[in-house]
């Protein structure tokens, strides 16, 4: 019997313009959890992409359990019994967990009507498995962005999957649900033999979880599947990036300005924020920390006025205002929000890169009769363009065809444009590669050293303690307590998790 | 950075134009009269009015949305022009003038309540089409306004160029080189490009998505009746039934136009001069299919599938500017 239960030897994929994939290989072990890494464009989602079906290498051999196959599409790969469980939900929020998890299977009375007893009674049997003590009727939408995650991977276990494929599973998950969500990956791939294929960028849940790593960089493999023993997180990162990881240290100038610039005074929002306290001085950066649902971008939407601010106080360079509209925040107020949801609230994908970068700056640059050209707007955002090294064949290449990282870069590069006093980031690093991260962690710190203010929402531990000055918690949609950071990791951390659980 | 602008050749614009000027060679071989004087003065009177239809319906395709009460606003104008003109005694311009203010009043309702409600535009227009085309009806008693000022009506039946072109089309380019104008150069106009493609992210940026809504549904009705002074001007009457039954005659034009030109039914993408070639395009093939003797039933039957082949092309389009995601 072979060991590997599935193998990629050699392949290759070209798109127009790109090798995506030069002579890739990638080696499964039965019962094993295989990491695969690499940065934005290295090639990880056209491999998976393979693996699942979507595609058909150029060339390149695809053997599953021994025997060299061919997928035509994504239905002969759940054939053999590969399932995929992508970061974005696939799960159909109005449908219930057992509707959901038996969704492709659904079983049927005599009649051929849908069986709801049949349904509650076998998804019960997939949730059990995973430890997870759900009523089979509650609707998806009421379950938390945790437990949706784990209904996904219920729901490809029922499709009897031997092979699962996770993107980025914990990229929305707290440190406890993402523990949670280790244990149970560890017990499925011991208890029922399943092999994972685990693709994330944070490389402490590789060390924690992983057997094997695969490590891919510009489409070639930089190590096929090392065991994870023979690696530390030195020498990871510099297969992945082919350098050395540059340690960002919060080399602030000290901020010590009693400048306030923002001011919340017991804030009440019609989302249900109670008892909003926050002040926030010029050049200072302010964490909001907290679990995911614990209603931080909500309440920085309140802030900007995409919902209201039923009560309390907004005080803004010592007076008090009322803020309508983000159009109003931006032109009256200078407060920008970078949104952590880039591809549906941050960018248009199907516009180019100049429309994009430019979007906040129209009416700055207009001229009489509201005349504005593509020159008077590359005038204005090239700068940010070239500062942010934002890779791009041209400013008229389409914002889709960009990899994340480069994504992220143009809706950041947008605010810079507009000159914002106030910049409110809400998870500036999901799902971006290390050398971005770390790039764009510096041109925080350097925007705030240069006199903007930030409200940095993350859920990034590491990333909250190394930026913010100063961390609020949150839970529930209340302020559960302050933090000042002293960058510290260990006793910060350990104070931010008292107040969550207060 | 190097500017790289997509080489005309490729572009939808330059495949409709290979389009018209194949079928003008086919048509003016095998049929008589196709290269007629009189032919072609007549396809300009009619390709004028369908261009403008074309583009009033085009500029709320690019919100997401549909104005199917298009046609119902064009003959409210219509009509409300001939009451001020004829019964008013009102001179021309300022009656063109609350033409125009009539046509933007009528879409700025659409507007409104599709803003207001979150309805989307098809039922609230489906609804207001009914609501104008009946309350016209009533206050006119279905009556034509048949003697309008003499100029007004010179204008539709003027003939330039050695007698082969009416100032009608001149108009309609017009309006294109303007539209093109406000969607490529100005503020607003990108605005309203952006308000379209992605509401959500247009809005979070900073501008403030519903006005937008409002002014495309404005622009629309403005367009709907700029379209129909042409075509009170061509047929020198305004008459209730100029659009057909509720207006309903425009909306085949209308769709296809601006769908044959490129504009993404799902917003956010649009084309005027592919709109006008679009529009050039199907006037074209029913002239030439009518000097063909092909009957009036048939017209409108390829004329229906012209139309679904059409948006099965705006699938593909829509399928070729999201999924040229290749690496990520």
């Amino acid at each position: 019997m072979n060991e590997f239960c599935l193998e990629i030897s050699s392949a290759n994929k070209s798109f127009p313009g790109v090798k995506a994939l030069d002579q890739a290989t990638f080696q499964l072990r039965k019962a094993s959890i295989h990491a695969l890494l690499g940065e934005n464009g290295a090639g990880k989602s056209t491999l998976i992409k393979i693996i699942t079906g979507v595609h058909k290498q150029d060339s390149g051999k695809l053997i599953i359990n021994g025997k060299e196959e061919t997928l035509n599409n994504p239905n002969d790969a759940t054939k053999f019994g590969i399932s995929v469980v992508h970061q974005e939900r696939n799960l159909i929020r109005r449908f219930s967990v057992g509707e959901n998890l038996m969704l492709n299977n659904m079983p049927k009375t005599a009649l051929g009507l849908i069986d709801y007893n049949e349904i509650a009674i076998q998804s019960k049997k997939w949730l059990k498995i995973l430890d997870l003590d759900i009523d089979p009727n509650t609707l998806v939408s009421d379950l938390t962005v945790a437990k949706m995650q784990l209904c996904e991977i219920a729901k490809a276990l029922s499709l009897k999957a031997k092979i699962l494929l996770l993107d980025e599973p914990t990229s929305s998950l707290s440190p406890q649900e993402s523990k949670i969500l280790f244990s149970l990956l560890k017990k499925i791939v011991r208890e029922e033999g399943v092999s994972i294929v685990f693709v994330s960028h944070k490389l402490e849940e590789v060390f924690n979880i992983c057997d094997d790593v695969t490590v891919l960089r510009d489409g070639q493999n930089a190590c096929t599947s090392e065991d994870i023993k023979n690696l530390d997180r030195q020498k990871l990162v510099r297969l992945m990036i082919g350098r050395d990881e540059q340690i960002v240290k919060s080399t602030r100038k000290n901020q010590n300005t009693k400048d306030t610039i923002l001011a919340l005074k017991n804030v009440k929002t019609e989302l249900g924020h109670k008892n909003i306290n926050l002040e926030l001085n010029r050049s200072e950066i302010i964490g909001l920390y907290g679990l995911v649902g614990a209603g931080r971008t909500e309440l920085m939407k309140c802030l900007i006025g995409q919902d209201k601010i039923t009560d309390g106080e907004v005080i803004i360079n010592g007076k008090k205002v009322t803020i309508n509209s983000p159009k109003s925040a931006l032109e009256k107020f200078k407060i920008g929000y970078i949104s952590e949801d880039r591809k549906k609230e941050g960018l248009i994908l199907i516009h180019n890169v100049l429309d994009n970068t430019s979007i906040t700056v129209w009416s700055q640059i207009k001229k009489a009769i509201g005349f504005v050209s593509d020159g008077m707007i590359s005038k204005k955002v090239d700068p940010y363009i070239s500062q942010l090294e934002v890779k791009t064949p041209s400013n008229y290449q389409l914002i889709s065809n960009l990899s994340g990282g480069n994504q992220q870069k143009i809706s950041v590069a947008k605010w810079l444009a507009a000159g914002t006093d106030i910049l409110i980031i809400d998870e500036p690093t999901v799902g971006i590669d290390i050398k971005t991260k770390a790039y764009l962690h510096e041109l925080i710190i350097k925007l705030a050293d240069d006199g903007t203010s930030i409200i940095l929402i993350s859920s990034d531990m590491p990333e909250m303690i190394s930026l913010a000055d100063k961390i609020i918690v949150m839970n529930n949609f209340q302020m559960n307590g302050i933090v000042e950071n002293n960058h510290d990791y260990d006793s910060v951390s350990s104070k931010i998790m008292e107040y969550i659980h207060t | 950075m190097n500017k790289k602008i997509p080489n005309f050749i490729y572009t939808n614009q330059f495949g409709l134009l290979c389009l018209v000027l194949i079928f003008t060679l086919i048509f003016s071989t095998s049929t008589d009269g196709f290269t007629s004087r009189f032919n072609i003065f007549a396809l300009s009177r009619v390709i004028a009015i369908d261009i403008m239809i074309g583009l009033a319906m085009m500029v709320v395709i690019l919100t997401g949305g549909l104005n199917l009460a298009l046609g119902a606003i064009g003959v409210c104008a219509a009509m409300f022009g001939g009451w001020c003109m004829e019964v008013l005694g009102i001179p021309i311009i300022p009656s063109i003038l609350l033409m125009l203010g009539m046509g933007s009043f009528l879409g700025w309702i659409n507007g409104i309540i599709t803003v207001k409600t979150g309805v989307h535009s098809f039922v609230v227009t489906l609804a207001t089409m009914s609501i104008y085309f009946g309350f016209m009806t009533m206050l006119t008693e279905a009556e034509a306004f048949r003697r309008l000022p003499e100029l007004f009506t010179d204008f539709g039946s003027a003939k330039l160029f050695n007698k082969y072109v009416s100032p009608l089309l001149l108009v309609s380019v017009a309006t294109c080189f303007a539209l093109f104008y406000l969607f490529r150069f100005t503020d607003i106009g990108r605005k309203l490009i952006a308000a379209g493609a992605n509401p959500e992210a247009a809005e979070l940026s900073g501008i403030s998505v519903n006005r937008m809504f409002i002014y495309c549904h404005m622009l629309s009705g403005f367009l709907g009746a700029l379209a129909a002074i042409l075509l009170t001007t061509r047929i020198g009457a305004a008459i209730p039934s100029m659009a057909g039954q509720l207006g309903m005659d425009w909306l085949l034009p209308a769709f296809l136009a601006p769908v044959i030109g490129g504009t993404l039914l799902s917003g956010g993408k649009l084309s005027v001069f592919g709109t006008m070639l679009g529009a050039v395009l199907v006037t074209l093939l029913t002239n030439g299919l009518y000097l063909l003797d092909v009957g009036e039933f048939w017209i409108r039957f390829f004329l229906g599938i012209i139309l679904l082949l059409a948006v099965l092309l705006d699938r593909t389009r829509e399928y070729f500017t999201l999924k040229s995601v290749i690496v990520s």
